[in-house]
């Protein structure tokens, strides 16, 4: 385990995998695994199913259908221990399994990511502790990219932001922790938000604990030799708060891998769609249909739905897929038409003349990649053919416009009439509410008259359990009325003892930062607004701020640019807020920059010149965002990542991946009043 | 001096030598005989109890007291355990030297590092009817053989569970043993039972009989390795076969009567006998060699060896280690034993030195290689000295010599000799030194309170000392018998500055001894929040606790102690120490949402958070299984509001959903169709599509519906329904608040051309060219041509005519020519 050693997506794949596969041979003969549901996606990730059958895995269950069966005489619960509820639906089931059954059965549990006391204590009170295996399964980061790695926990954001539970935060902080002790320490921690200060303090907190963890733990041997020096290769890390950048989440994302996120869904890298737009499976089963993702086995659900639906694995192994993702929706069809026109060239050259049977032999080689691109091509064609119907439709134009004008900074009142039209169009309701909680965060909240109306009219229009969800969503602080009183506090920073703001002044922010680019270009981009074909997230800006200093003064603030380009671009090197303190002041939250230093500042140097002072190191920055991450923040980050060059590398990591549906229906009531 | 080889015996064409370690070992009157001793791997402690099955001379009331008694391999009493706990079945060591107790009602105690209370466990699975007959142990767990022939294996000590393998066949298991799991093909251990004529091998899943012939077996042994079974046949052969029951090996004939006491392995190959005071030690091939000793003996294997105990002498018999041998062997001409000789040479000053040196020029390297791992395996210091000087001797001479493996042999037997002498009394091999680790070394001297060598050594060789401070200090609070204060001071004194030192564990020791106060003081010195916050429970520190676990950032602790203080104390003063932490409400709130609805709802009441509580409400109307006690819920939610101006509208909404309900229980009861769930705008739709224009009018009225709403409404459900008459009554209407557009839409999405066609001409908000695509779209040519007539576009006449055909192409002709002619 060389600290200096790039930090490497697979390596954590593997990691995990072996982990797991370990955990299952340890429990010996055939076995039944029971998954929570959340837990089936990422794991499917890195482990196929054919190999759980390998390692005598029988059937799989999910948690949540409480069916797991007495066939075998072995039962293993996959699951995260942090939560009660899930505790109690192990204990209750390991109940079931020993009241119905006439054999013995050995239980095993493997707590995701760690074991817990809670847990503990509450299989003692319901009298099955003594009769289980319990163990850990430490899967934190679960790499979906190379360069994106994710704690694939589907509900940090309503844990952190609605129940302000400090569950997500405190486990990110531990698998932050897990990548220092392989990378070295972060040289310099910087963040915005109220939860990435808590976030950087627990990880202040945690190393300072880490030297008595290591030493008092005698199975750890091996981490004697951890003693904290600051990473080579890694620069900094950045983490950036949900609850600082809402309004780009509420926005519908324009990219293509965010257009088909926001449509069909994208889980775990695949996304679900009808049969009838892609046609039907090919008949050898694809690799996903196999994986632990899908591997309810016929036992659990029925076969039915996989007919209609058929589930298409959108990541980086897929080249074309590699070209549209990030590209503005507007310009994939462009280019699909010229990689069909190449393929189609490509594929016509076999008959021009006279060719020798080495060129012969060389086409046929390359035949079976050319089958793939085809067949990706063709799935591709007819997602962006779906897409295109509803970008084309009237309701997406609406909600579009709406969007477009809040962003740009109109005056809120003008789409006051859209959305009351939409409401009484009986427009989804997620819609509705994205647009009214994207107005209340980028104006510092809906005027309480305003508020109460539109409050009426979705109430009339969907439901009055929908009481429920507005309390929800002003508890996340999507959906507030405006203070007036409190409106003063931000124009004087002074006025806040804590120094930070708590309401964003966006119409400040958005002409220092430059959050609304009018000649935005599409197909040449030429900055990250071209992903919400105009506006530029804030939250990638804020990177900027960081990594491209002479670029944001340039883009903001024309006149000073040739000062800043004098700077030499050294003076970012390791990072900081410099230059930008007084728009920071107006964003919501405080503002972290935090210096990590080893202990032995003579073992930092002597590591450091073994590294050749940095000279060919291409250096990491990684960016965690805390509370979920969009794709079109990604694409954004990636664009970043193409304009710094080969001597930097962006690595995103969040706690799960997020969309507007999803932040919103945090807060949705889902029951109604149904008569039973 | 001795000559080297004079304690090396030959067995077949190897040898063996048994190395004296320590004399007079234990209390001459202590008759070994009656005593069941059995010693922890790698040389550690040794444990006797006596045996209850034989008898001895009575030596009055304080004799018979029971004890366990811990010594050292030199026969230092460590500890003494009074024993009063029922009969002792077994009495096993682990690796890290924890000694096991198994009784005969199948509980397990287990002594952790030779000073602390036990910890106990139950086998279960019968032991307590059946009881425990025998158990084997080996280095990480053991197994238990019950009276009923069933089988139980323990493979850790942490968080044991005792695991019941397959059944065996009934019969007196005549001698059985274990293979451990790290041999096993399976990975999980194996249990060799001789039955009958037969050797049964029992794990988890089966029982497999090998079908032998030559039993009963009266002894049974795995070799250290995993890979050899010794087997002691009835007709008094010895049969050494593979682990896998394939291959037979060797056999040897003892030619006595009685059968042996015992039998168990010297190393991988050789195999000892033991009679009371007669040892047969059996190599390859059937060689074998004979001891004799003045009393009785116990035999302790060990992975390279086997250490023979009597009441006066403690040996150890192993295989003489390669290097060894072809330095010492006599007549040795390897270049190592050549070395030796030219160092001798060279102590004489005899130039006979050179010329040793230059006979095994080309070799020199490999002798003081061979040198250097001799004397590792030296138990004499003297001996020790001569190799490491002849090594050192040859490599003055080599040009190139890396000589790390020197140092670290040099470091190493400084720390052998140092554990080896007899007051410390850890007569180490150099391969259990290596197999051992430092590190555990260091955590057996901690054992024996020899921390001051403990120290010495781990400085010594760079190892993290806080573990044997830590240990110190432990036993300081566990024995000192001086003031809390001063102890407390004497510990942060001498503790405090020195890296990763864990006050918890010291704080804990304080409190298992009743110290409470000292632990709480102590605990102030721990670093780690996190760690503190059990201990503080313990103690009683319950809001401390809280504050500590809040403050380590991890939620499972806050919610740990949230759990144990709410069982503790009062609600009223569980909810005053959550109220001031908002961390330990929200995961009180997040929790019980899912839990426990009713602390929350007292929750809510004792904070005054009426808008929590209502909602709190309005949720359990949702679930409510009918509709009475929803609209129950409803009212009571209501009611929480009602006498605050500033939560008016939330009133007025909750009254809004009871009405709605009223309306729509009406409406099923009339019209026999489901209304309740749906919202006010699907009321009024529904109504509208099942033509009761009235009761929706009635509903938008009574529900304030703006105007703009209900006309979206009424043409979507119309539109639904393909109301076209009364679609095409309304298109004769004046004023629509929505605009015409909507209607022209919804329509022509339904496919009517005909009836959008007749809002085209309302749109006058719109551009001509807008309209003339609005006529297109129902495929109106002619109309689209008259509506650019009227604005007199003639470009767009021109489109239009490339677009039509048959009549509509006389048309669009026509007007062009009209609009020439009038131009």
């Amino acid at each position: 385990m060389a600290p200096t050693a790039t930090l490497d997506a697979s390596d954590i794949t593997e990691k995990a995998r072996r982990d797991l596969l370990q955990l299952l041979e340890g429990v010996r003969g055939k076995k039944n695994l029971v998954i929570e549901k959340s837990l089936a996606g990422p794991v499917g990730l890195f482990v196929k199913f054919s190999t759980l059958q390998e390692y005598g895995v029988d059937k799989v269950f999910f948690l949540e259908n409480n069916n797991v069966d007495s066939t075998q005489r072995n039962v293993i619960f996959l699951a995260r221990g942090e939560k009660a509820r899930q505790v109690q639906a192990i204990a209750e089931q390991i109940k079931r399994v020993r009241r119905e059954s006439k054999q013995d059965h050995e239980f095993s549990i493997f707590w995701v990511p760690r074991r817990t006391l809670v847990s503990d204590q509450i299989l003692e009170e319901t009298g099955v502790l003594g009769e289980v295996n319990v163990a850990e399964f430490q899967m934190y980061f679960v790499p979906l990219e190379k360069t994106v790695l994710s704690l694939e926990m589907d509900d940090a954001f309503s844990d952190i932001y609605l129940r302000r539970d400090p569950t997500a935060i405190f486990l990110a902080a531990r698998a932050l922790m897990l990548l220092q002790k392989s990378q070295g320490l972060f040289p310099r921690i910087l963040g915005k938000g109220e939860n990435a200060k808590s976030l950087a303090n627990m990880l202040l907190h945690m190393r300072a604990e880490e030297d008595i963890d290591a030493s008092s733990d005698p199975s750890n041997a091996h981490v004697h030799s951890f003693d904290l020096t600051p990473s080579a290769t890694i620069d900094n890390l950045i983490i950036i708060d949900r609850e600082v950048d809402f309004p780009t989440v509420l926005l519908t994302q324009l990219t293509y891998e965010g257009l088909i996120d926001e449509t069909f869904g994208i889980q775990n890298n695949q996304t679900e769609v009808d049969s009838s737009i892609t046609g039907a499976a090919p008949s050898q089963p694809p690799p996903q249909q196999t994986s632990g993702a899908n591997s309810q086995a016929p036992a659990v659900q029925p076969p039915a739905p996989s007919a209609l639906k058929r589930k298409i694995l959108l990541d980086s192994t897929d080249k074309l897929y590699t070209q549209l993702r990030d590209a503005n929706f507007a310009i994939v069809g462009t280019l699909l038409s010229r990689v069909a026109r190449r393929l189609q060239s490509d594929y016509d050259s076999r008959h021009k003349a006279n060719q020798s049977i080495n060129e012969l032999r060389e086409f046929v080689n390359k035949l079976p990649s050319y089958q793939a691109e085809q067949a990706s091509l063709k799935i591709h064609i007819s997602l962006a053919d779906e897409l295109k119907k509803v970008t084309n439709g009237d309701l997406f134009l609406r909600v579009l416009e709406v969007q477009q004008n809040l962003a740009a900074g109109a005056d809120p009142s003008t789409v006051h009439e859209i959305i009351e039209e939409l409401i009484a169009r009986d427009c989804s309701l997620t819609t509705v509410l994205r647009l009214l909680c994207l107005e209340s965060c980028v104006s510092g909240g809906l005027r309480q008259r305003d508020l109460e109306h539109f409050k009426r009219q979705v109430l009339q229009g969907y439901g009055y359990q929908h009481l429920l969800t507005f309390a929800a969503l002003e508890k996340i602080g999507l959906l507030i009325p405006r203070v007036s009183a409190g409106a003063g506090a931000y124009l004087n920073p002074l006025a806040n003892p804590s120094g930070a703001a708590t309401v964003t002044d966006y119409n400040l922010v958005r002409k220092s930062l430059k959050l609304f680019v009018d000649d935005v270009n599409e197909s040449e981009p030429n900055d990250i607004a071209y992903v919400f074909s105009g506006y530029a997230p804030l939250s990638v800006r804020l990177v900027q701020c960081i990594l491209q200093k002479p670029y944001l003064a340039q883009l903001t603030n024309p006149r000073t640019a040739p000062a800043a380009n004098s700077q030499p671009s050294t003076a970012t090197a390791s990072g900081n807020w410099k230059g930008f303190e007084d728009v920071l002041a107006r964003i919501k939250g405080p503002t972290v920059d935090e210096v990590q230093k080893g202990h032995n500042a003579a073992a930092s140097q002597a590591r450091k010149t073994l590294q050749g002072s940095g000279g060919g190191q291409v250096k990491t920055s990684i960016v965690f965002f805390l509370g979920g991450v969009t794709f079109a923040e990604i694409a954004a980050l990636r664009y970043i990542d193409g304009q710094l060059g080969e001597k930097r590398r962006l690595i995103v990591a969040t706690t799960s991946m997020i969309k507007g549906d999803t932040a919103v229906g945090a807060g949705m009531e889902g029951r109604s009043f149904k008569m039973r | 001096m001795s000559k080297p080889t004079a304690d090396w015996e030959r067995v077949g064409d190897r040898f063996y030598r048994k190395t004296q370690l320590y004399t007079s070992v234990f209390n001459p009157e202590l008759e070994l005989e009656n005593y069941v001793v059995t010693g922890a791997p790698y040389s550690g402690a040794v444990a006797l109890y006596r045996d209850e099955g034989k008898i001895y001379t009575y030596r009055g009331n304080q004799a018979a007291k029971s004890t366990i008694d811990i010594h050292s391999c030199a026969g230092k009493l460590i500890r003494q355990i009074p024993w009063d706990k029922g009969r002792i079945k077994a009495l096993g060591w682990s690796e890290d030297e924890r000694l096991l107790v198994v009784t005969d009602d199948g509980i397990v105690r287990g002594y952790a590092d030779l000073q602390g209370d036990f910890t106990p466990f139950s086998l279960g699975h019968g032991a307590e009817e059946h009881g425990v007959q025998a158990c084997k142990f080996w280095s990480t767990g053991f197994v238990a053989l019950l009276g009923n022939n069933s089988v139980v294996a323990v493979t850790r000590y942490e968080e044991p569970r005792p695991q019941l393998l397959a059944s065996a066949p009934p019969g007196e298991v005549v001698s059985w043993t274990v293979i451990p799991p790290e041999y096993t093909s399976s990975r999980s251990v194996e249990v060799l039972l001789a039955i009958g004529k037969t050797v049964y091998v029992v794990d988890a899943a089966e029982c497999e009989d090998r079908s032998l012939e030559a039993g009963p077996f009266r002894h049974i042994s795995v070799s250290p390795n995993g890979k050899f079974i010794a087997l002691y046949t009835e007709d008094s052969k010895v049969w050494v076969i593979s682990s896998d029951f394939q291959d037979r090996f060797s056999e040897y004939e003892s030619k006595v009567k009685t059968p042996p006491k015992d039998l168990q392995w010297c190393g991988n190959n050789a195999v000892v006998l033991a009679w009371e005071d007669e040892l047969h030690l059996i190599g390859p091939n059937g060689a074998a060699s004979k001891f004799y000793y003045d009393s009785f003996m116990h035999l302790l294997p060990d992975i390279d060896g086997i250490r023979v105990l009597t009441g006066d002498v403690c040996d150890f018999l192993q295989k003489v280690p390669d290097p060894t041998e072809e330095v010492f062997r006599l007549g040795s001409t390897s270049p190592a034993s050549v070395l030796l000789d030219a160092l001798e040479q060279l102590e004489k000053k005899s130039p006979k030195a050179d010329d040793d040196i230059q006979l095994i020029k080309a070799n020199l390297d490999e002798a003081v290689d061979v040198c250097v791992r001799a004397a590792g395996q030296e138990y004499s210091i003297h001996r020790q000295k001569q190799l490491l000087k002849a090594a050192s001797f040859g490599k003055s001479v080599l040009d190139l010599y890396n000589s790390d493996d020197f140092v670290d042999m040099t470091e190493a037997l400084r720390v052998l000799n140092a554990v080896r002498f007899y007051e410390v009394g850890i007569p180490l091999s150099y391969d259990q030194y290596i197999r051992l680790t430092p590190e555990r070394l260091m955590q057996r001297l901690v054992n024996r309170q020899e921390y001051l060598l403990a120290l010495k050594v781990s400085e010594y060789l760079h190892l993290p000392v806080d573990r044997i401070y830590v240990h110190w200090a432990r036993q300081k609070v566990r024995s000192s018998s001086t003031d809390e204060e001063s102890i407390c001071e004497e510990i942060v004194r001498k503790l405090d500055g020195k890296r990763g030192i864990s006050f918890e564990e010291v704080a804990r020791a304080a409190y298992d001894e009743g110290r409470g106060k000292l632990a709480t003081e102590l605990l102030e010195h721990e670093p780690r929040a996190g760690k503190q916050v059990p201990l503080l429970l313990s103690v009683g520190e319950e809001s401390i606790a809280l504050d500590k676990a809040i403050e380590s950032g991890d939620t499972d602790l806050v919610f740990f102690v949230l759990l144990n203080l709410k069982k503790k104390i009062p609600l009223s003063s569980f909810f005053r120490t959550i109220n001031s932490r908002p961390v330990a409400t929200s995961i009180v709130e997040s929790s019980a949402i899912d839990q426990d609805r009713e602390l929350l709802k007292d929750l809510y009441y004792q904070d005054d958070r009426r808008i929590d509580g209502s909602n709190l409400l309005v949720s359990e109307a949702l679930s409510a299984p009918d509709m009475g006690a929803a609209t129950d819920k409803l009212k009571m939610a209501a009611k929480l509001l009602r006498d605050s101006k500033e939560f008016a509208p939330q009133v007025a909404a909750l009254e809004d959903a009871q009405k709605l309900t009223r309306f729509q229980e009406a409406f099923e009861k009339d019209l026999t169709e489901r209304y309740v769930g749906l919202s006010v705008n699907e009321t009024m739709s529904k109504l509208i599509k099942a033509g009761n224009m009235k009761r929706a009018l009635k509903v938008q009225t009574e529900f304030k519906v703006p105007e703009k709403t209900y006309w979206w409404v009424r043409l979507r459900a119309l539109v639904s329904r393909r109301d076209w008459r009364e679609l095409e009554e309304m298109s004769k209407g004046r004023k629509s608040p929505i605009g015409w557009e909507p209607f022209y839409d919804e329509i022509l999405s339904a496919g009517n051309t005909k009836i959008a066609s007749l809002y085209i001409p309302k749109c006058t908000t719109l551009t001509v060219g807008e309209r003339i695509e609005m006529w297109l779209k129902c495929g109106m040519v002619a109309k689209a041509g008259e509506e650019a007539l009227k604005a007199k576009d003639r470009n767009a006449l021109e489109e239009l005519r490339k677009q039509a055909s048959g009549p509509a192409l006389l048309d669009v002709e026509r007007m062009i020519t009209q609009l020439q002619k009038g131009r």
